[in-house]
């Protein structure tokens, strides 16, 4: 059993059991050498040795080996004891022609797999080499490909460019119909951006033209040119037109009329022809408005036509200028309206110009209706009046109007015509005065042609006191209208009293010049006349108190006396012996002067009673008396003088001049 | 339409009249200006201030003539009341001689204007309480008597006068909406711009009387 097993076991223990042994062997033999020795020298008891020295139970190969081989027989026979070997064998070869079997078909697969990776192999070595066939027919393509994108790249960059550039220089079809408009002509908003567009590119062309795409600056600046022109040429179409339909008494100025006219400032040309095309508009309006206020008045006749007052001048002008004023006021707003969004620099001119254009029509029906006031010769008072009125007025519209409006001209005619006509009326009065001149009257008063006159020139002055006109310029009116009043009637009382004695003509001047006085002296600016009349007076008085002392004197028989005492000089010897001096003489005329003395008043010239004014008469009976005084003064100074060789002198003159004095005064 | 100062549907015609120096032209002078004008020459003839204002949502252009008090100009400003919508009637509550002559003013008033013409009474200088010369209730019952609005105001401090104003203005619309004022009639002191298209207003209108038409 154990020699089967040994060989049961086969090769792998035979091996083992030598390796083991010779393993043992080199182990022990360091220590038992001799005892070695001696084993080995024996075969048998070597491989006993061996066998005892195998540890079965250790060996899990031989056991597993066994434990198969514990199954092959069911029974144990000599039989198969005997056989064991071969059966063994037999199922060693078994095993081994099912592995040789197992490994044929092994084979098998792996030889198809190798077949396999063959065509494997040489379809990628054929597929590699179309590859390499391919790429090399491709890498042309590949290169234009690649220069194509390079291009196409470019291209795209261009068209970017392009892009920005039509953007930037050119219109796009929205702007380019907002340009054209609608087929109805009618303007809308988006027209002025468009416009501004054009303006735009046309400026930025310069910009292209400073680079080298001149031509295309050109080009693009000539389009737009084009454009500019067609657009400004249907904005003022349609501002034309629009201007033509505010003739309404209201009007309706739209933000789209203002943007018009502010693009139109560009095209001088344009911008005066639409301003004309409003004024023109505007003033038919007013002309209408002025006719209408004249004729039909407010609503149901309040306020009633303006034309119902023209029989009162001053009313019915004034009522004319009033509207003139409201209305002159309202137009300028709708100008300053239309052009509010103009910013020229003449924008405050300009709204003159129009002003003045459009108050232009209401000239001739004005004219024709203010000459009919005039001409109708309505007196000179009236027309001082109308003459202040016109020039209020004038100054008020003239703070709305430029300098060379027509309606300014034609109200500064009409004032220039009123103020001739007035002249021409107070001129005709004049000479009529001077034509026909009065006797003076048996008072010596002052005529009625004069109290007329001056009647009238104190009602004309006195509508100069409530005259609406500047002080300065009443001022200059003034010494005008007193030049032409005052003067001619002077002169007429100069011619009436040329006929009367010194005496009638002094005291009738006197009143006649006091009566001139006396209505100047209530108003302003008369002074200088005041004054040269004042002069005029006293002149007169002074005649008229000479009279009174020469009447006294004479009516007491003491002029000559008194004139030969004047005369008389110490050298030509006592006045005693000059002839009509003497005591006798002297003595009764002295005592007519007392009777004088008694009663003063009845010595009064009858001229001194007819001086109307109170003050002035008063005035002149004094200073006669006083001259009175004067030459009874000198009488008794010579009398008294003992060189004149009177004889007891006091026994002449009784009184002394003080006492005189003292009577009279 | 833009909107802005040019913006505005009804233009009314005012007037401001009464006594000199009771502060017309202060008054006209706060309302524009919203200032106090503390040396206010006096007015020669007329002046004119516009404003807009709003009245029930509608954007109200007025256009104010201040007339001079002054005697001498009398004939002058009685020709501006013609086609006034509205007459402001001013006296000073501490002047009574003031007061007194508004009978002659309001005679003016009524012979000239329309007879929708709103006038207005203020009372001005109501700040100078101390040198009162006019109560209040006196004013106030001549003002009802003649069918006047009243109120008192100050153009120095500016209380009421925008009131005055706009009162006035307020009136005014009233009688359009009511169809007392007729619109259409000319010098009602009123304009209106119609917000339609203008196309059918213009043929319905007559021809342009020619500039050279003297009638």
């Amino acid at each position: 059993m154990s020699a089967g097993t040994a060989t049961g076991t086969g090769y792998g223990l035979h091996a083992d059991v030598s390796s083991a042994s010779e393993h043992e062997s080199a182990a022990v033999g360091q220590h038992e050498t001799a005892q070695e020795n001696v084993q080995s020298a024996n075969p048998l008891s070597r491989k006993l040795n061996k066998i005892l020295d195998i540890r079965l139970e250790n060996d899990k190969d031989i056991l597993e080996a066994l434990k198969v081989l514990s199954a092959f027989f069911s029974q144990n026979t000599l039989r198969s004891r005997r056989n064991l070997r071969g059966d063994i064998e037999r199922r060693s070869l078994a095993i081994s022609e099912d592995f040789a079997e197992a490994f044929e078909k092994v084979k098998g697969g792996l030889d198809s797999i190798h077949s396999d990776v063959e065509s494997m192999r040489s379809s990628c070595q054929e597929m590699t080499g179309r590859l390499k066939a391919a790429r090399e027919q491709t890498s042309d393509l590949i290169s234009k490909t690649t220069d194509l994108h390079k291009e196409s790249q470019q291209l795209d960059m261009r068209a970017n460019v392009t892009d920005a550039f039509l953007e930037k220089f050119q219109l796009t079809t929205n702007e380019v119909m907002a340009l054209r408009g609608p087929r109805n002509g009618q303007l809308l908003q988006e027209f002025f951006a468009a416009l501004e567009r054009v303006k735009q590119i046309h400026n930025d062309c310069k910009i292209l033209l400073r680079t080298n795409q001149q031509t295309a600056g050109l080009e693009i600046m000539e389009s737009m040119a084009l454009h500019e022109e067609t657009a400004y040429e249907r904005l003022y179409r349609w501002i034309q037109g629009e201007c033509r339909g505010l003739t309404g008494d209201t009007v309706e100025i739209s933000a789209l009329h203002c943007e018009a006219v502010a693009a139109l400032q560009d095209r001088t040309v344009l911008f005066r022809y639409t301003l004309d095309e409003f004024g023109t508009a505007r003033r038919s309006a007013m002309v209408r408005g002025f006719i209408e206020a004249l004729t039909r008045g407010g609503p149901g006749g309040t306020p009633r036509p303006i034309e119902l007052h023209c029989h009162e001048p001053l009313r019915y002008v004034g009522d004319m200028f009033a509207w003139l004023h409201q209305t002159t006021a309202s137009e300028k707003e709708h100008i300053q309206g239309f052009l509010r969004l103009a910013t020229s620099q003449s924008r405050n001119s300009d709204i003159e110009d129009v002003l003045g254009h459009i108050t232009e029509g209401v000239c001739r029906p004005l004219k024709v209706r203010v000459e009919q006031v005039i001409v109708a010769d309505p007196g000179p008072v009236l027309l001082y009046r109308l003459t202040n009125l016109l020039k209020f007025y004038t100054h008020t519209i003239s703070q709305f109007l430029g300098k060379e409006a027509m309606l300014l001209s034609c109200l500064e005619e009409q004032q220039e015509l009123c103020q001739k006509v007035f002249f021409n009326a107070l001129t005709v009065l004049a000479s009529k005065l001077v034509d026909k001149v009065e006797l003076p009257p048996a008072d010596l008063g002052p005529t009625p042609t004069l109290t007329q006159n001056l009647a009238l020139l104190r009602e004309i002055l006195m509508s100069h006191d409530s005259s609406v006109v500047p002080l300065d310029a009443r001022h200059s009116d003034f010494v005008k209208i007193l030049g032409c009043v005052l003067d001619p009637l002077l002169q007429m009382c100069s011619l009436s009293a040329s006929r009367l004695n010194p005496c009638d003509m002094a005291a009738y001047m006197i009143n006649c010049l006091y009566a001139m006085q006396s209505c100047l002296a209530l108003y302003e600016f008369t002074d200088q006349r005041l004054e040269m009349i004042a002069a005029q007076i006293s002149a007169h008085q002074d005649t008229l108190v000479n009279e009174q002392a020469s009447y006294v004197l004479s009516t007491v028989s003491l002029i000559q006396v008194y004139s030969i005492a004047q005369q008389h000089k110490p050298s030509e010897g006592p006045l005693s012996l000059v002839h009509g001096m003497d005591t006798t003489a002297l003595r009764s005329a002295m005592v007519r002067f007392d009777t004088y003395l008694s009663s003063p008043d009845s010595s009064i010239l009858s001229q001194c009673h007819l001086i109307n004014s109170p003050v002035l008469r008063e005035e002149i009976t004094k200073r006669g008396t006083e001259l009175v005084c004067g030459a009874y003064q000198l009488l008794f100074d010579s009398i008294t003088n003992p060189a004149n060789g009177y004889q007891e002198p006091k026994s002449i003159v009784i009184r002394t001049p003080d006492q005189v004095r003292a009577l009279l005064l | 339409m833009a909107s802005g100062p040019y913006n505005y549907s009804y233009i009314f015609k005012y007037i401001i009249i009464g006594d000199m120096g009771v502060g017309k032209s202060c008054l006209l002078h706060q309302f524009t200006e919203k200032k106090f004008m503390a040396d206010c020459p006096h007015t020669i003839g007329v002046e004119f201030g516009t404003r807009i204002i709003e009245v029930s949502g509608q954007k109200i252009k007025l256009q104010i003539w201040d007339t001079a008090g002054q005697e001498r100009f009398r004939a002058v400003t009685r020709s501006y009341y013609r086609g006034a919508a509205g007459a402001l009637m001013v006296y000073d509550i501490t002047r009574r001689s003031t007061y007194n002559h508004l009978s002659s003013w309001l005679t003016d008033a009524r012979n000239l204007t329309n007879p929708n013409t709103v006038i207005f009474l203020i009372g001005n200088k109501c700040d100078l309480e101390a040198q009162r010369d006019v109560t209040y209730e006196e004013a106030k019952q001549f003002a009802e008597e003649n069918g006047l609005l009243f109120l008192e105001a100050s153009a120095k401090t500016g209380e009421h006068v925008e009131e005055a104003f706009l009162d006035t203005a307020k009136k005014i619309y009233q009688n359009i909406q009511d169809g007392s004022l007729d619109l259409n009639a000319a010098e009602s002191g009123v304009q209106h711009k119609p917000a339609a298209p203008r196309g059918n207003q213009l043929n319905t209108d007559q021809p342009p009387n020619k500039e050279g038409c003297p009638c």
